[in-house]
């Protein structure tokens, strides 16, 4: 026997999980649960509790089983898909980092060359022909070339933008 | 075509650790649909009863379910895979307690279960009612598990997951303040 328990609390819990307390049991047993405190106590506890648990199963409103389980399927696909994604995220994320560093370096190492470029692109396109002469002499190109990049520059993220929400 | 139709093992889960052995696609909605049946009663009673709080008792029942089939769950038989359930529940009352409270679980909602009893079924409630409300939660925890669902000691540290050794001296102790307060109540 245990320091916590009576020796005969088996046998006692035993008959109240089956239900046969305290009609269907021996009278000697009766006598012992009215002097032994700990198997008085576990009658008590155990028949409050049971009668609790009988009452408490009849009050739930539950939900439909199958709406349960379509929405485990659901979690369980969008678990498989959030897992499926995650590495291409990464790659995207990746590749994304890469083409900024590898722009980064292109305009470090050609710097000057670029410049010269942008310089040049006014005239390449023929863009002095679009703007006042005023304009174009006082080397105001710039002007029209930054903000057209910017004006892209923001398109494009406007495009991936709505790309993204599409899928 | 959509990409995830390209790779469908994978979105029904089958190329998940859920398939290792026995995967929640084991149980088919049908067999879903009679374990439901046998065990969500239970389940709901034991959240009430150790939540005090019905409305977190329904939450909470089917967020153990819905977590239940999405995990991998034993397959060993009915017996196990109800008290995996209600390790599941048990886990997410503890999470609920954990987390900031808007409103107290100490909140008596007592008088809504006494309220859908019988005449002769409100006596015992109206006593068992007070003395649940001055346990603690995991003391409500032990006895419901021990006492109404009558699970042994084993099966209570599997649950709750708390020293198989222990919870002897945790239940006689809970099992022995509950009784006071029962007799205290009856006395009065």
């Amino acid at each position: 026997m245990s320091p916590f328990t009576c020796a005969r609390e088996r046998e006692v819990t035993e008959l109240l999980r089956q239900g046969y307390w305290p009609e269907a049991c021996p009278e000697e047993l009766r006598t012992h649960v009215e002097t032994c405190r700990s198997c008085s106590d576990l009658v008590l506890v155990t028949q409050a509790l049971q009668a609790s648990r009988k009452q408490t199963l009849d009050i739930p409103h539950l939900e439909s089983p199958g709406a349960l389980w379509w929405r485990a399927q659901l979690r369980r696909r969008n678990a498989a898909i959030e897992t499926v994604g995650r590495p291409i995220l990464g790659a995207q994320i990746f590749a994304l980092m890469l083409l900024i560093v590898v722009a980064a370096g292109g305009l470090v190492w050609k710097g000057t060359l670029v410049m010269a470029w942008l310089e040049d692109l006014p005239q390449a396109l023929h863009l002095d022909a679009l703007v006042p002469s005023a304009l174009s002499k006082s080397g105001g190109m710039g002007w029209i070339v930054l903000p057209a990049l910017a004006t892209a520059a923001l398109l494009s993220g406007v495009v991936v933008y709505l790309a993204t929400e599409k899928q | 075509m959509p990409w995830e139709s390209t790779i469908p093992n994978v979105l029904a889960g089958e190329g998940q650790p859920l398939a290792a052995g026995a995967s929640a696609a084991a149980m088919d909605n049908e067999q879903f649909a009679g374990f439901y049946a046998r065990s969500a009663r239970s389940l709901w009673a034991y959240l009430a009863r150790v939540s005090r709080d019905r409305t977190l008792a329904d939450d909470l029942t089917q967020e153990s379910y819905v977590r239940f089939l999405c995990a991998n769950h034993p397959s060993d038989g009915e017996v196990a895979a109800r008290r995996y359930l209600f390790r599941i529940a048990t886990n997410l009352l503890r999470d609920h307690w954990r987390r900031p409270r808007s409103s107290s679980i100490d909140d008596m909602p007592e008088e809504l279960f006494t309220a859908r009893c019988g005449e002769g079924h409100a006596d015992s409630l109206a006593m068992l009612g007070p003395a649940m409300a001055q346990m603690r939660p995991r003391d409500r925890q032990l006895l419901w598990l021990a006492y109404a669902e009558g699970y042994s000691h084993h099966e209570i540290a599997e649950v709750t997951g708390l020293a198989s050794a222990s919870i002897r001296l945790l239940l006689f102790r809970a099992r022995r303040k509950m009784a006071r307060l029962l007799r205290q109540k009856e006395e009065a």
